[in-house]
């Protein structure tokens, strides 16, 4: 029995060897991923880094008219500019991420103890303007209160009166932990990578067969037709591997090579020890993957109609990793017992040095594994029906 | 040597098979002749075990097809309506993969192909990749995966569809050369030529039913026709789908 399931593993591995141009379409997929996420990591660490770093430049119309609060700003480094004409539309043509207005009644109001108005003017849709407007309203509000408070102690009325709550900001977050949301993506990328490594072996070894006719003169020869699929299912699995293997070396080789601790500030432990753990977490998911998308395949009656099954099947199993990026699940036991999503969780655990439960390990890899089982023996029933021929 | 026996095969309301009775000796060929959409794919679909019959049986060498499949399999070399080959494999991967199905393997398995390749003249394409290929070279590329086991029976379905008068002579004296051997040929066809040329035995099928059986002579005879065209009109009480 296994030598024959093997003759049908080498012929398909031999066959789709050779159909160079499908397999390298796989191969894409597998380096999405780490492309996607290093462009991604360059930008933001880059856009992070010269925020933090450089001067804010702050175009500000009518500086004349409060020459204290000028003095103010360019104390704590800012860059005083002119601002343009029409402050506003350059908002929105991007020119300048922030603008500030000081009205010509300012000084007035200020003499007399009044509350002054200044206008900020900025677009807060515009994720790269979210530092320099942050950075310009908290310099308003503090010179606001720096001068309230001078006022009240003038006025023999000590500051504590009117600050009634004071705001202690503990973040716990560490540099790390944020740039960590990148990292959730991966095991999306990952799981995307497996499927589609498979997918192009598996619609050429079941569609593809049933489109060129020659899946009726296959079943003719003398083996268990079930055999047959199965045959089929394994020679997907070294595609699948092998796409996982790319994947993750090139995640490894974007975190190796990028200057990851000036980028984020922080230095990502996603060691050759880590790397191999989640490949080995990720084996189950390799069979899952082959196994489910034999059975559909074989549903499909042309290459074509598997085509627009396929990466459906990929996405559904890889779209909770996605979201684990925004909405962080804690690795409780029920986690584990569906299948993709216990190992998307546990990819994230690795990747976050967090101690991991062997036992969470075993029984998300068993449940693949038996959900896998459960799948190849529809798809051997399949095969053994009648239905198989015409599709 | 091939035993049918009150074969049935419906799908859905379409009863394509209906009580289909015929044997095919050793040393003979047996033509199914029928027009088309009479039921001889679906007759020989069932025999070579991928249908299974709804009543009656189908026997190779004594072993029933839907009760022991494989048996069967290693004894009918069969050339399906669907023929298709894997264009990305040479000739000979394409009939080495077949006989490797079959448990043939090593020095045996390689004599066997390039005997084969050597009797259906096919050196010159042997290791090249079929992607391309003619009609004719693809048939013979089928016709030797057909046989590289060595089967005692071979089932033949509409062989000769599409080929070139060279091709199809070339087919025909094949053929006659695998009776000579001694075994069961059976083969289909709507070619009424082909059919009077080749076979020992005519089996007529029309609508799903054994309308006539017996060798070309036996046939005019039941008939009262002279040509044999006349008596397979006379047979099936129709002169659709001719050839």
């Amino acid at each position: 029995m296994i030598k024959k399931i093997m003759i049908i593993v080498q012929k398909e591995l031999l066959d789709n060897l050779r159909d160079t141009r499908s397999w390298m379409t796989g191969l894409f997929w597998a380096m999405f991923g780490p492309i996607l996420l290093g462009g991604m990591i360059m930008l933001l660490g880059n856009t992070i880094r010269e925020k933090v770093e450089e001067a804010l430049v702050l175009p500000v119309a009518g500086a004349e008219n409060a020459p204290s609060l000028i003095a103010f700003l360019e104390q704590q480094d800012v860059i005083v500019q002119p601002a343009p004409a029409d402050p506003e539309s350059a908002v929105i043509a991007g020119d300048i991420n922030v603008a500030l207005i000081i009205p010509a009644d300012y000084g007035e109001n200020f003499s007399t103890g009044k509350t002054s108005t200044v206008q900020l003017i900025f677009d807060s849709t515009r994720q790269s303007a979210m530092a320099d407007i942050s950075r310009a309203q908290n310099l308003l509000e503090s010179y606001g209160s720096y001068i309230g408070l001078l006022r009240l102690s003038l006025r023999g009325v000590s500051p504590e009166m009117i600050r009634v709550v004071q705001i202690e900001e503990v973040d716990t977050a560490t540099p790390q932990s944020q740039a960590l949301i990148f990292l959730s993506m991966l095991p999306y990328f990952i799981i995307f990578a497996i499927f589609n490594g498979a997918s192009p072996v598996i619609t050429d070894a079941t569609a593809g067969e049933r489109e060129r006719g020659s899946l009726e003169p296959l079943l003719i020869n003398p083996l268990p037709r079930g055999w047959v699929a199965v045959g089929k299912m394994i020679s997907a699995m070294p595609f699948a591997i092998f796409n996982l293997t790319i994947t993750l070396a090139g995640f490894a080789a974007v975190f190796g090579l990028l200057p990851m601790e000036e980028l984020l500030g922080v230095q990502i432990g996603f060691d050759l020890g880590a790397l191999a753990a989640v490949f080995l977490v990720c084996l189950p998911i390799v069979i899952l993957a082959c196994a489910i998308q034999t059975l559909i395949a074989s549903f499909a009656k042309t290459t074509k109609e598997a085509g627009t099954y396929l990466p459906f099947v990929g996405l559904i199993p890889s779209l909770p990793g996605l979201a684990l990026a925004f909405l962080p699940v804690k690795p409780e036991l029920w986690t584990m017992l569906i299948p993709t999503f216990g190992q998307q969780i546990l990819i994230n655990q690795f990747l976050r040095a967090e101690p991991i439960s062997e036992m969470n390990i075993l029984i998300s890899a068993v449940v693949t594994i038996l959900l896998a089982g459960i799948i190849t023996f529809i798809a051997i029933k399949l095969y053994e029906g009648e239905r198989i021929i015409k599709g | 040597m091939i035993q049918v026996q009150g074969l049935s095969k419906s799908f859905g309301k379409v009863k394509a098979v209906q009580s289909v009775s015929f044997s095919a000796p050793d040393g003979q060929i047996t033509g199914l002749l029928g027009p088309n959409g009479a039921g001889k794919s679906t007759t020989l679909r069932m025999l070579y075990t991928l249908l299974k019959p709804e009543s009656g049986t189908a026997q190779v060498d004594g072993f029933d097809a839907s009760q022991t499949p494989i048996e069967v399999q290693k004894r009918i070399g069969v050339l399906a309506d669907a023929r298709g080959l894997y264009p990305r494999l040479t000739s000979r991967e394409n009939i080495r993969y077949y006989g490797r199905l079959h448990g043939l393997e090593g020095e045996v398995l390689e004599k066997q192909i390039n005997a084969l390749l050597t009797l259906l003249d096919m050196q010159a394409i042997a290791d090249r990749k079929t992607e391309g290929f003619s009609t004719g070279e693809k048939l013979k590329v089928a016709l030797a995966r057909t046989l590289v086991h060595n089967p005692q029976n071979v089932l033949l379905d509409e062989p000769t569809n599409g080929l070139d008068v060279m091709s199809t002579r070339a087919i025909r004296h094949f053929i006659l050369r695998l009776r000579d051997e001694g075994r069961c040929v059976l083969f289909t066809s709507h070619i009424m030529q082909e059919v009077a040329a080749l076979c020992d035995q005519i089996v007529i099928i029309s609508h799903g039913q054994v309308s006539a059986t017996g060798s070309p002579d036996d046939l005019r005879k039941q008939t009262g026709k002279d040509n044999l065209e006349d008596a397979f009109v006379a047979a099936i009480g129709s002169e659709e789908g001719l050839a």
